[in-house]
């Protein structure tokens, strides 16, 4: 008996021992960068090709819009009859949870061959190598099909990573009656745009209030938790600050704009214009208070939004209980963010699309070429046509206008002007911008500036002492010649 | 760590070793495969610059830059508050819960154990919805409504640094206790009855047998429960995540949050990797001073 | 029970002390109940977008829409709950069986190494999963081959140390007397372990099958990273497919969560009888 289990514990340890070493091996593999011949574990199918190859492409999806998955089948379809040697296959994901999924796929040397990603996400996958420079697998042709500034964002460097979606304004939306209530031309406001004085005034006539009580603000955005992010960076745009970097690749916000940016956040919560409790509410909170009434002006603000209203301003019509309590009959005004300390109002730009990867290996050039066919057939024609339509926004294929004349959307025309008045004016993208400055960039924004920004808000420090930490951390990054002094 | 369920001395019953091994086999079969194995990679990972295309060797970097981090203090310190406030206090409430539920009719413990049983069994992202709202910084948010009948201003709860970790173990504290009131209750129930006719022959009281019986047999429950409930603290990550996402102003970055946001969000694997490892060096150092004090007398 | 005095002949005082009981809990219990109920009655709204959620304590409107819309969702809506029936059932009865096994060999049994293992099993637990995930991945994915099959789904869960750890503590709390005694009379380990250890735990094997079948059924992240198309996903991950960009549709998603906690319920209340009667050891005594 005692020897049988001697055997068994010689097995364990032998089991242990040997989990060990493949803990070894597979690390220095990858240290040594020696070729993994024994398994073939890729599963990017980077198939020697033989005649009229056939190859697999692996794209991961969250739900773009809100149809977006149920077409997943009819595009896996559409795509192996365009090209029969290729099949198109589709990983779906939730939106918040598909980040995750694919850094762990990519930190495990396994990413799909696409995924759908913010342009802002590019960097970093640059920087671990994994992302695929398509450059030369593109042809003129589906380079000719993209608008220019959207297909900007796409890039990095020199190199080109994927095809974008489409682009969005963060923008604000008001309430029509409201705004003609407080006596706000919002037509004038949307061809000409806004300073933040003439702003704040019209914030103010906004509010309504009884004994202390405020019923109704003049504005409210979402800043809880990492929305916060959004709302700075949406308005130092405006501020003469469209990227973190300026032309020089110096650290913008150490400006001294920035601290004015930082001191109206302030002064619309002092004024009672914004809710005090601000730096809790959500996106969905906001949301219900513009539904219900609680806020004239809103933000950040998405085309989509318009579709919100409306689909609820039927409900309240139909009577029938399910619109949500409380909520008013609400027109939905597209409206640009104010200027800051004199400068430019530039709309803030925001750029998703289909993002090529590469695996372990180096792909093929026909697998590349697979990819590259199937990023632009997700990103063009028919299936571009319906999501943005989905969406609410503009196309920005050549192949994707001409499928969605037949379409139609039911939208206020004057938001469809205000939307592409400011698309004219949007950020550019900086593909120039390094993707090591960028990582710290990145990394500054959440470990200073997010907290700090949440404090204030919460009216726990000062915009001076926000300023001076954003300021210390950044000369500690970057130098103090790294940084924008004026 | 040796002291960890030292056998206390007992006959000896021979040929007891193989089989043993032969009990533990399937177990450690499937440890040493999907637990020791992650684990030791980790181990590697945390000393290398991590990169899916060949990651370098960087040494004991990882280690030193997290420990020069104040971020990282900071999290150690938010974690440890949030431990010592919820653990005890959650295996005080369980404890008196399962002990309050016991002399009920049957068909009442069931009930209840049902209701205490349930918000285990949702999912966690549907109930942040939920407590979201409860901790809604408008005068419309329940706690606010709560406090405006006694007149008592609203309070912006997730919203400034002041309360925003106390709200995350106030909802702790009223929720999630389903498992360690099960898991009381069943060791209540193995609690053999003899003890108690013994005690009651010398006229204990209700107090006298909680302190001389209850607590004693409860010793190993509560060991476990402290153990595991230190571990679960210690990495808690989910309610920072989604109702906080650690701010304001990092006052609720716990630890496991900030390890995922360097593993995912900053791709500094190692770095995660080191930091995972010095967490389980202080927890386990933290479960061993538990099972020094707890441990002793747990075997009979 | 035994720990608190019947008060023979005196019943007004019993029932005294028994309502006193039973208001306390069911305050404790109100405050406990709230999420799940709110849950429940926004399960009966209709199916809107989150944003246009209402916050009401009653339901304005009773409806079944939101059910029918979590079904019509997607064809994969029934396929995700048996995907997650399948996996949390072999994860339950394989912890259950090997973990029982495991924590008897560790209370028990005295062999060398004994304490040393159980620490390293310890220490293991004391890793964050952030960490494991992407080595694990790399395992099953890479090395094993097995993304988007039910043994990917399975194979890392068939032991926890939390259980181990959970039937050692319970079972050291097991007199030594009665094995030896089995002992004396002719049974090996496995004997013991079938005929005494495993009666004497029923109690915590109920609590450790329900305990590991919530956890194994709630578990989000691992089936989301190695399930690849809709029909390998469980019931979590297809949750929160209701989640888009900017909007949720949040009463289905609601009506999803309360589909999804239906099974442990029956679960629980199928185990119900073992925690209602504790198997003690003076059931064995006697």
């Amino acid at each position: 008996m005692k020897r049988k289990m001697r055997v068994l514990a010689s097995i364990c340890a032998l089991t242990l021992a040997l989990t060990a070493l493949t803990a070894c091996g597979s690390s220095s593999t990858t240290k040594e960068g020696t070729p993994e011949s024994t398994n073939n574990t890729n599963n990017n199918n980077t198939n020697v090709s033989t005649e009229a190859a056939k190859d697999t492409i692996t794209a991961l999806l969250p739900p773009v819009s809100p149809a977006y998955q149920e077409n997943f089948s009819q595009m896996e379809k559409d795509f192996n009859a365009l090209y029969p040697n290729l099949t198109l296959k589709i990983e779906p994901a939730s939106w918040e949870d598909m980040t995750q999924k694919l850094d762990t796929q990519v930190n495990a040397g396994s990413p799909p061959d696409i995924a759908f990603l913010g342009s802002s996400g590019i960097s970093k996958y640059v920087e671990q190598g994994m992302a695929l420079d398509i450059t030369d697998a593109a042809t003129a042709e589906m380079i000719a099909d993209f608008d220019q500034a959207p297909l900007e964002y796409m890039k990095n460097g020199t190199g080109l990573y994927g095809f974008p979606a489409y682009m969005e304004v963060h923008a604000l939306g008001g309430n029509k009656e409201f705004l003609e209530k407080a006596g706000i031309d919002y037509k004038k406001i949307q061809k000409e745009g806004w300073t933040f004085e003439q702003f704040r005034e019209d914030i103010k006539k906004g509010v309504v209030s009884e004994g202390g009580k405020t019923s109704r603000y003049g504005f409210v955005f979402a800043t809880a938790g990492v929305a916060s992010k959004d709302y700075l960076a949406i308005l130092v745009k405006s501020a003469g600050m469209p990227a973190a970097f300026n032309k020089d690749l110096k650290f913008a916000y150490t400006s001294k704009n920035y601290l004015e940016v930082l001191k109206d956040i302030r002064v619309m919560i002092d004024d009672g214009s914004m809710p005090k409790e601000l730096s809790s509410v959500d996106a969905g909170k906001r949301w219900n208070m513009f539904l219900t009434g609680q806020t004239m002006i809103t933000g950040k603000g998405l085309a989509v939004f318009e579709n919100s209203a409306n689909k609820n301003n039927e409900k309240i019509k139909a009577n029938d209980g399910s619109a949500v309590k409380g909520s008013i009959p609400a027109e939905y005004i597209v409206l640009p963010v104010p200027s800051f300390a004199g400068q430019k109002a530039m709309a803030s730009a925001v750029v998703d699309g289909y993002v090529a990867f590469r695996g372990k290996k180096e792909p093929t050039p026909e697998h590349k070429a697979n990819v590259v066919k199937a990023a632009y057939f997700l990103a063009s024609g028919k299936v571009a046509a319906t999501t943005n339509n989905d969406l609410f926004a503009a196309h920005i294929t050549k192949s994707g206008k001409k499928e969605a004349e037949s379409m139609t959307v039911n939208r206020n025309p004057d938001n469809v002007a205000a939307v592409e008045a400011m698309l004219a004016t949007a950020s550019p993208a900086r593909p120039d911008i390094p993707t090591d400055l960028g990582a710290k960039a990145i990394k500054l924004e959440d470990e200073v500036i997010i907290p700090k920004l949440q404090a204030l808000i919460a009216g726990e420090i000062t915009p001076e002492a926000m300023y001076d930490a954003v300021k210390a951390a950044a000369i500690q990054a970057f130098g103090e010649d790294g940084v924008v002094k004026d | 760590m040796t002291q960890i369920a030292k056998p206390i001395k007992r006959r000896k019953i021979k040929g007891d070793s193989g089989a043993g091994y032969a009990f533990i086999a399937v177990a450690l079969v499937i440890f040493a495969l999907f637990t020791a194995y992650p684990v030791l990679s980790a181990l590697i990972i945390s000393f290398q610059k991590y990169m899916p295309l060949g990651s370098k060797f960087i040494g004991f970097d990882n280690y030193i830059d997290s420990l020069k981090d104040p971020l990282f203090w900071k999290a150690i310190k938010n974690t440890v508050v949030y431990t010592v406030l919820t653990v005890p206090v959650a295996l005080f409430i369980s404890l008196g819960v399962s002990l309050l539920i016991l002399p009920l009719k049957k068909k009442l413990q069931t009930v209840f154990k049902a209701i205490y049983y349930l918000p285990a069994v949702a999912s966690g992202v549907a109930l942040s919805v939920v407590w979201l709202w409860i901790f809604d910084p408008m005068p419309n948010g329940i706690f606010n409504q709560l406090l405006g009948y006694f007149g008592i201003n609203n309070v912006n709860w997730l919203g400034a640094t002041s309360t925003s970790m106390f709200s995350l173990v106030l909802m702790s504290w009223l929720s999630s206790h389903g498992t360690s009131i099960i898991i009381y209750l069943a060791a209540l129930l193995g609690i053999d009855d003899s003890y108690y006719e013994a005690a009651e022959l010398d006229g204990a009281s209700f107090l006298k047998k909680l302190w001389y019986i209850v607590i004693p047999c409860l010793k190993p429950t509560t060991l476990f429960l402290l153990v595991t409930g230190v571990i679960g603290s210690f990495q808690v990550f989910q309610n920072a995540y989604l109702m906080t996402g650690g701010g304001p102003d990092n006052a609720t970055t716990m630890v496991g949050l900030l390890i995922f946001n360097n593993a995912f969000k900053y791709f500094e694997f190692g770095k995660a990797a080191a930091q995972s490892l010095i967490l389980a060096l202080i927890i386990g150092g933290i479960s061993l001073i538990q099972f020094k004090f707890l441990g002793k007398d747990v075997e009979y | 029970m035994a720990l608190y005095s019947e008060h023979t002949g005196k019943k007004p005082l019993k029932y005294a002390r028994n309502t006193v009981i039973i208001i306390i809990l069911l305050l404790f219990a109100l405050a406990t109940i709230f999420p799940i109920y709110f849950m429940i009655i926004s399960s009966l709204g209709d199916p809107v977008e989150a944003g246009a959620m209402s916050y009401t304590l009653f339901p304005t409107k009773i409806s079944l829409e939101s059910y029918k819309f979590f079904f019509d969702y997607s064809d994969y809506s029934l396929r995700w709950l048996l995907n997650s029936l399948i996996v949390a059932s072999v994860v339950t009865v394989s912890n259950v069986f090997f973990a029982s096994m495991a924590g008897y060999a560790f209370s028990k049994i005295r062999f060398k190494g004994r304490s040393v293992l159980f620490a390293i099993l310890l220490v293991a637990m004391m890793i964050p999963y952030q960490v494991t995930q992407v080595p694990l991945y790399i395992l099953i994915v890479n090395i094993f081959e097995i993304q988007n099959t039910y043994s990917a789904l399975i194979l890392p869960g068939l032991v926890t140390v939390y259980n181990i750890f959970l039937s050692k503590q319970f079972m050291s709390s097991i007199p030594g007397e009665i094995l030896e005694c089995a002992k004396i009379e002719g049974c090996n380990q496995f004997q013991v372990y079938l005929r005494i250890i495993l009666p004497l735990s029923k109690t915590v094997l109920a609590v450790m099958a329900i305990l590991t079948f919530m956890e194994s059924w709630n578990t989000f992240f691992w089936p989301l990273l190695v399930t690849n198309t809709m029909d390998m996903q469980t019931i979590q991950v297809g949750l929160k497919n209701f989640r888009f960009a900017n909007t949720t549709y949040f009463a289905p998603m609601m009506a999803g969560a309360t589909i999804s906690a239906l099974p442990m319920f029956i679960l629980f209340f199928s185990l119900q009888k073992y925690f209602l009667k504790g198997v003690t050891v003076g059931a064995v005594k006697g």
